[in-house]
């Protein structure tokens, strides 16, 4: 335990004590903010490649590094350099705001994700509970950005991508119930550590499907991506963000992509568990650029959903499955099927 | 340490900063906004009290729970009451909610 | 490596930013920073309640509070939302914002006071004790099934209810 500095003297020792810590460093290198922004930038790259290589075109190739890997620093470059514009009788605080707001809160939850048996900044009794309440607040914080913009296909945006995201929570919210009950914890640790002999994709594997659809949805990837659809909203919700602000939302967006990965791994995929050759951390970046692999190749695939039909798989057709599948679950524990299992 | 006192003393500003905007206010949406500080009063004092005197047990925690439920409920009713209203009468104002009066 | 901050220093700044957000909530020109504030508060209050050993509590708050009613409350603005009539709405008539005052004042200072008064009899310490979030589950599941029962069919009827009352007639 390290006290609060009494005197202005003691404040040298004091952020010494603290800079030097096991915990700062966690936090700012690795599984925190540069790890977490390092690997974020790298999927921008990542889809780019992948979508090229799909439609047989090559991609970005020229900013640099082998495969031109360094393309996300040149872009971010070019939009912080380029002007903000503000849209005339925009809210200003709450557009300068909000997007900021979205990075914090697709990095905060980066905090109870384990990487590995150790690299967990805060092992949480309630770690999953806290990821879906963080992620609970996008539509909110999408909502006011788009009516900031004073725009009207922003708005309309952001009122799509309100409806999308609170409908796919819940099924996503039950379907995460039986890895939850299958567990016994709330903690992600507890729930990778379950995991050591069986991945909890085969005992619950309705679950994954339901899981991963809602994921699709909330992170607004096609067949999902109406908030942002180009032929009739232009850009979606951030229609009117340039510069700074757009390389905010960006960054946040691909942040939580990143995130609902890396939950896919936690839950489902058995998080860092792997042969013992490669370090724990690397099995779970692995694993979760697999996932994100998944998430990214239907946006070359897929052609966008009607707004109906959205609405209908997601209160009638997902909300059923996920309920089937908690009372499933239900059935398989109380069966004694797990015991067999070995969990 | 915190004694159990500040929170009751906390709770009973939210609650009042509440009562003031029920008193006070006549736009509906805002009379939910008190109706809603009032709620989390309550909430903040059963679990205060559930923390403070009976420790190994956690029957305040389940009341918020249920506290917590309903208000959603409460939040989503409330708000549609509000929005027939204004269909209604293209107003807000409470006070012009008087269709029953003869 | 853990921080000793000051639990008071903390408390304090907790309550200020919850009364000041509640004040605003009320007090704030345009609705939707109302709401906004709203939202601070609620999140304030969620900060209590990791405080006092519920932090399952302090999360089904955000994201039932923050993520959901708030939201509702914004989507609900913005449907109905008025560019004059807002201010003038929230204006108290006359002698009406006095009235209001004293009687929220006297109101609070009479429960402040009497929390107050039994300050000495109530224990001014938390008694140690670790609850695990599973003892939440265990309590609701084996002592308040039927409570959760009834819930579950509260929830499912204003849903519906919901859903009706907001329903344009064609």
């Amino acid at each position: 335990m390290v006290n609060l500095p009494a005197t202005p003297a003691d404040l040298i020792p004091f952020l010494f004590a603290v800079i030097t810590s096991h915990t700062f460093i966690q936090i700012i290198l690795f599984p925190g903010f540069i790890h977490v922004t390092l690997v974020t930038a790298f999927l921008t790259w990542y889809e780019r490649k992948i979508i090229a290589r799909i439609q047989l075109r090559i991609g970005p190739l020229y900013a640099g590094g082998p495969g031109g890997i360094l393309q996300p620093i040149a872009d971010g470059v070019k939009l912080i350099f380029k002007e903000v514009m503000i849209p005339y009788k925009a809210d200003k605080p709450l557009f300068l705001a909000i997007p900021l707001a979205l990075v914090v809160m697709a990095a905060l939850p980066f905090a109870v994700i384990p990487f590995g048996q150790n690299w967990v900044i805060a092992n949480l009794d309630v770690g999953l509970v806290f990821v879906f309440a963080m992620i609970s607040l996008f539509p909110l914080m999408i909502l006011i950005f788009a009516w900031a913009s004073n725009s009207k296909y922003p708005f309309l945006g952001g009122l799509r991508s309100l409806f999308q995201q609170v409908a796919y929570e819940i099924p996503m919210w039950i379907s995460a119930l039986s890895i939850v009950m299958l567990a016994g914890s709330l903690s992600l640790v507890d729930i990778v550590n379950a995991q050591a002999r069986i991945w909890f994709i085969i005992p619950a594997f309705l679950s994954f499907i339901v899981f991963f659809i809602s994921v699709m949805a909330e992170l607004e990837r096609l067949p999902f991506d109406l908030p942002t659809a180009e032929p009739e909203l232009v850009a979606g919700w951030f229609t009117e963000s340039s510069g700074a602000i757009f390389m905010l939302q960006f960054l946040a967006l691909y942040m939580k992509m990143y995130l609902m990965s890396s939950l896919v791994t936690v839950l489902f995929l058995g998080g860092w568990w792997g042969p013992a050759f490669l370090p724990q951390p690397v099995w779970f970046i692995i694993k979760t650029l697999i996932v994100a692999t998944f998430i990214i190749i239907p946006r070359a695939v897929f052609a966008r959903i009607r707004v109906d039909m959205l609405i209908r798989i997601g209160w009638t057709r997902l909300l059923i499955v996920a309920l089937v599948n908690v009372f499933l679950t239900v059935l398989l524990i109380t069966s004694g099927l797990t015991a067999i299992l070995g969990m | 340490m915190v004694s159990l006192t500040s929170y009751l003393i906390v709770s009973a500003a939210l609650l009042g900063i509440g009562i003031y905007g029920l008193s006070v206010k006549r736009n509906a949406i805002r009379i939910l906004f008190a109706i809603e500080i009032i709620v989390n009063a309550a909430n903040l004092n059963f679990a205060a009290f559930t923390r403070y005197l009976d420790p190994p047990l956690v029957s305040g925690q389940v009341i918020v729970f249920y506290s917590i439920a309903a208000a959603a409920m409460e939040a989503a009713v409330g708000l549609a009451l509000i929005l027939i209203a204004f269909r209604l009468n293209s107003s807000i104002d409470v006070r012009k909610l008087n269709k029953l009066k003869g | 490596m853990e921080i000793a901050i000051p639990p008071d220093l903390v408390f304090v700044i907790l309550a200020a930013v919850t009364l000041i957000a509640a004040v605003l909530a009320l007090q704030a020109k345009e609705l939707i920073y109302g709401a906004i504030a709203l939202g601070i508060s609620f999140i304030g209050i969620a900060g209590f309640f990791v405080f006092l050993d519920a932090p399952y509590l302090a999360m089904l708050q955000i994201a039932v509070y923050v993520g959901a009613v708030v939201v509702l409350i914004l989507f609900t603005i913005m449907l109905v939302r008025r560019e004059q009539s807002d201010e003038l709405l929230d204006r108290p008539e006359g002698g009406q914002g006095a009235v209001g005052l004293w009687l929220a004042g006297l109101l609070a200072v009479a429960i402040a006071g009497v929390a107050a008064l039994a300050g000495p009899n109530l224990p001014a310490a938390p008694p140690a004790g670790n609850l695990p979030v599973s003892s939440l589950g265990l309590v609701l599941a084996a002592e308040y099934p039927i409570p959760l029962v009834i819930l579950a069919l509260l929830i499912s009827a204003a849903l519906l209810g919901a859903l009706v009352l907001a329903k344009v007639e064609k």
